[in-house]
C-alpha cells in the first residue's frame, strides 16, 4: 500500500482533521460529533448488510438496543467489569443474529424485512413490559465508561470505534468475501450457480453487521449513562436508512458522509424538529426516485463532468420495456 | 373456566379481529397486485381519521358520520392513486432497477413524511371525535356503541369488497392481474392503470378503517402505529397476497389477543400477536395461505 497514494493520504488528512477538531469546538459540539460517529457505525454496518449484500434488515437498531441492555444488565446484576460487559453485549448480539439469520435468511428478501421488523417490535415491547428486570420505560442507569460526563474522551472513543468499524468493513469488502456479497446482491440465483454458498455468506454478513451494531450500542449505553426502549423505536431505523440513502448506498464513504453531515444538519435545525424530518424524508424520496446514488453519486458525476467536460451517457441498445 | 365469560371474550375478540381486518386487507390486496409492501398504510389510516374528524367538526355534524366515512375513503382513493402514479409506477416501466429496495425505502420515507406532516399541520394533540352511537348489548355482552357501529361498517365494507372482487368484471380483472401479470396484458388489460386503481382501493380501505375507528383509537399523529403493527402481523400470518387468509388471520389474532389478555395478563397485549406470528411461521413458513415460493 503506497503511502503517497492520493486516496490514502486524503483519508489520513481527514483522520488528522477529526483528531484535532475537538480543540476547536465547545463541549456541546463534541457531544454532537460523538453521537454522529455512533450513527456512522450504525449506517456503515447497515450498508454492509443492505447496500452491499442486498439484505434489507429493519431491525438494525434493535441489535444496538440488545447490546446496550445486555452490557448494562450484566454489569448491574452480575458485577463484571466494564470491558467484559461490552464484550458480552457484542457476543450476545452475534449469537442472536446468528439464530435470527439462520431462521429467516432462507426465505425471500421481503420476508426478511417483515421478520426483522417484527423482531424489533417484540424486543422493544418486551423491554417495556418486563420492567422489573429491565427497568422498562424508566430506563436503566448504565455505568459511565470514563467516569466523567465531559464529552471529550467519548469523542475519541467513538472516533476510534468508528475507524475500526470502517476499516473492518473496507477489509471485508476488498477481500473475496466482498465479491461474494456483491454477487449475492446482484443475482442470487446466479451466485448460487457459481458456487457461492449464499446462505452461509448472508448469515455471515448479518452477524458482522449486527455485531458491529451491538458493539456500538454497548459503547453508546456507557457513554450516555441512561438507556431506555426509546433507542429501539422505528424512528432510529428510519434515521439510519435516511443517512445511508442520502450519503450513497453502495459506497464505502457514503454512509460515513451521510451520517456525519446529516447529523450535523439535524442538530443545526434542532428547533424545527418536525420540519427537518419532513425535509429529510422528502429528500430521500427524491433521491430514490431520480438520483439513486446519493451524495457520492453527486461527487462522482461532478468529477466526471470536470474530467470529460460533459457527461457522456451510454446509449441503450434497445428501448426499455416493462419488465416482470 | 366459565363458559359464559369465555364466550364473551371470544365475541369481543371476533369483533376486534374484524376491525383489524380492514387495515390488512388493503396491504395484502396491494401486495397481490404489485408485489410491493406498502409500509405507509398506517399513515393512510391516520389520514382517513383526520379527514373524518375535520368533516364531522366543520361540515357535516355528528349525526351523519357515515357520509364522512364515504367521503374520506373517496378522497384518499384519489390521493393513493396519485401517490402510486408518482412514486411506485417508475418501478414498473423500467426506470428503477432494484425494485424491492426502492419500494421499501420510498414507502418507509413516505410513512415518516406523512406522520411528521400531521404533527406539523395538526399539532401534537389528540383529538376526540364525538361518539357514533350509544352503548348497546350483543346478547349479555355490553358493547361500546362505537365498536358495534364500526363492526357493522366493517362487515358492510367487507361484503362490498367481496362482491366487487367476485362478481364484477373489474374484480375479476384484479384477480387475473394478481395471478399472472404479463399474461393478463395479452388479454388487453392496461396493467399500469390497474396498479393505480388497486393502490387507490387499498388506501381507501385503510382510510375507511381509520374513519370508522376514529372514536375508538382517537385522532392523533401516531394513531397509525397500532394498525400498522396489527396489519403486518396479520399479513405475515395470512401469507402475502392472499385475501381469504387475511380474514382468517385477523380473526385468530383478535381472538388470541382477547383470550390472552383475559386469561393470562392484560399488560402483555402486544406480545400475543407476535407469539401467534412465530408459532404460525414455525409451522408454515410462508403463512397460512401463502404461496410456496421457490427459494432463490
Amino acid at each position: 500500500m503506497q503511502i503517497f497514494n492520493l486516496k490514502f493520504s486524503g483519508l489520513l488528512l481527514l483522520l488528522l482533521v477529526a483528531i484535532f477538531l475537538p480543540f476547536l469546538m465547545t463541549d456541546y459540539w463534541r457531544y454532537v460529533f460523538s453521537i454522529a460517529y455512533y450513527y456512522t457505525i450504525m449506517a456503515a454496518s447497515w450498508n454492509l448488510l443492505g447496500g452491499y449484500t442486498g439484505q434489507f434488515s429493519l431491525g438494525h437498531h434493535t441489535f444496538a438496543l440488545i447490546g446496550a441492555y445486555t452490557s448494562t444488565l450484566m454489569i448491574l446484576k452480575a458485577g463484571i467489569p466494564l470491558w467484559m460487559g461490552i464484550l458480552s453485549g457484542t457476543i450476545l448480539t452475534i449469537i442472536v443474529s446468528f439464530v435470527l439469520g439462520f431462521l429467516c435468511l432462507r426465505v425471500r428478501g421481503i420476508y426478511l424485512a417483515l421478520i426483522t421488523w417484527a423482531f424489533a417490535e417484540v424486543v422493544r415491547v418486551y423491554i417495556r413490559m418486563d420492567y422489573v428486570f429491565t427497568g422498562g420505560d424508566r430506563g436503566l442507569f448504565a455505568p459511565l465508561f470514563f467516569g466523567t460526563t465531559k464529552p471529550l474522551p467519548y469523542y475519541y472513543l467513538f472516533l476510534g470505534v468508528s475507524v475500526f468499524a470502517i476499516i473492518l468493513i473496507a477489509a471485508i469488502m476488498r477481500s473475496r468475501i466482498g465479491y461474494y456479497f456483491r454477487a449475492i446482491r446482484n443475482d442470487e440465483v446466479a451466485a448460487r450457480a457459481m458456487g457461492v454458498n449464499t446462505v452461509r455468506w448472508k448469515v455471515f454478513a448479518f452477524m458482522v453487521a449486527s455485531g458491529l451494531a451491538g458493539l456500538a450500542g454497548a459503547f453508546y449505553g456507557h457513554s450516555i449513562g441512561l438507556i431506555s426502549p426509546v433507542l429501539g423505536e422505528f424512528n432510529e431505523m428510519a434515521m439510519i436508512i435516511i443517512f445511508v440513502v442520502i450519503g450513497g448506498m453502495r459506497t464505502q464513504a457514503g454512509p460515513v458522509l451521510g451520517a456525519i453531515s446529516i447529523r450535523y444538519l439535524m442538530d443545526l435545525l434542532r428547533e424545527w424538529s418536525e420540519i427537518r424530518i419532513i425535509i429529510l424524508s422528502a429528500i430521500v424520496i427524491i433521491i430514490m426516485r431520480f438520483f439513486n446514488g446519493g451524495l457520492m453519486e453527486l461527487f462522482k458525476r461532478a468529477k466526471q463532468w470536470v474530467q470529460q467536460k460533459g457527461i457522456k451517457e451510454p446509449v441503450p441498445a434497445y428501448p426499455q420495456i416493462d419488465q416482470k | 373456566m366459565d363458559l359464559h365469560l369465555f364466550s364473551q371474550f371470544l365475541v369481543a375478540g371476533i369483533i376486534m379481529g374484524i376491525l383489524y381486518c380492514l387495515m390488512s386487507l388493503g396491504i395484502n390486496f396491494i401486495y397481490g397486485i404489485m408485489k410491493v409492501i406498502n409500509w405507509s398504510m398506517g399513515e393512510f389510516f391516520m389520514i382517513g381519521a383526520y379527514v373524518q374528524y375535520l368533516l364531522i367538526i366543520y361540515f357535516i355534524g355528528s349525526r351523519y358520520w357515515y357520509i364522512g366515512v364515504v367521503i374520506s375513503a373517496f378522497c384518499v382513493f384519489f390521493l393513493g392513486a396519485l401517490v402510486q402514479r408518482i412514486l411506485i409506477k417508475p418501478m414498473f416501466v423500467g426506470i428503477i432497477e432494484e425494485k424491492m429496495e426502492y419500494a421499501t425505502i420510498v414507502t418507509i420515507s413516505m410513512a415518516i413524511f406523512l406522520r411528521n406532516l400531521a404533527v406539523l399541520i395538526g399539532g401534537p394533540y389528540i383529538y376526540t371525535p364525538p361518539d357514533y352511537a350509544s352503548p348497546t348489548h350483543i346478547g349479555p355482552l355490553p358493547l361500546s356503541g362505537n365498536r358495534f357501529v364500526a363492526l357493522i361498517g366493517a362487515l358492510i365494507l367487507l361484503a362490498l369488497f367481496y362482491y366487487f372482487m367476485k362478481r364484477t368484471w373489474i374484480g375479476k380483472a384484479f384477480q387475473a392481474v394478481a395471478q399472472n401479470r404479463s399474461g393478463v396484458q395479452t388479454a388487453g388489460i392496461n396493467v399500469l392503470k390497474f396498479d393505480a386503481i388497486a393502490f387507490g382501493i387499498g388506501t381507501a380501505l385503510a382510510a375507511a378503517g381509520g374513519a370508522l375507528l376514529a372514536p375508538i383509537f382517537l385522532v392523533h399523529p401516531m394513531c397509525g402505529l397500532i394498525p400498522t403493527i396489527r396489519g403486518f402481523e396479520i399479513i405475515v400470518i395470512a401469507g402475502l397476497g392472499s385475501i381469504p387468509g387475511v380474514l382468517v388471520a385477523s380473526l385468530s389474532l383478535g381472538i388470541a389477543e382477547s383470550l390472552g389478555s383475559a386469561f393470562i395478563n392484560p399488560s402483555f397485549l402486544d406480545i400475543y400477536g407476535f407469539v401467534l406470528l412465530i408459532l404460525v411461521l414455525l409451522i408454515k413458513p410462508f403463512g397460512l395461505f401463502g404461496k410456496e415460493e421457490r427459494m432463490a
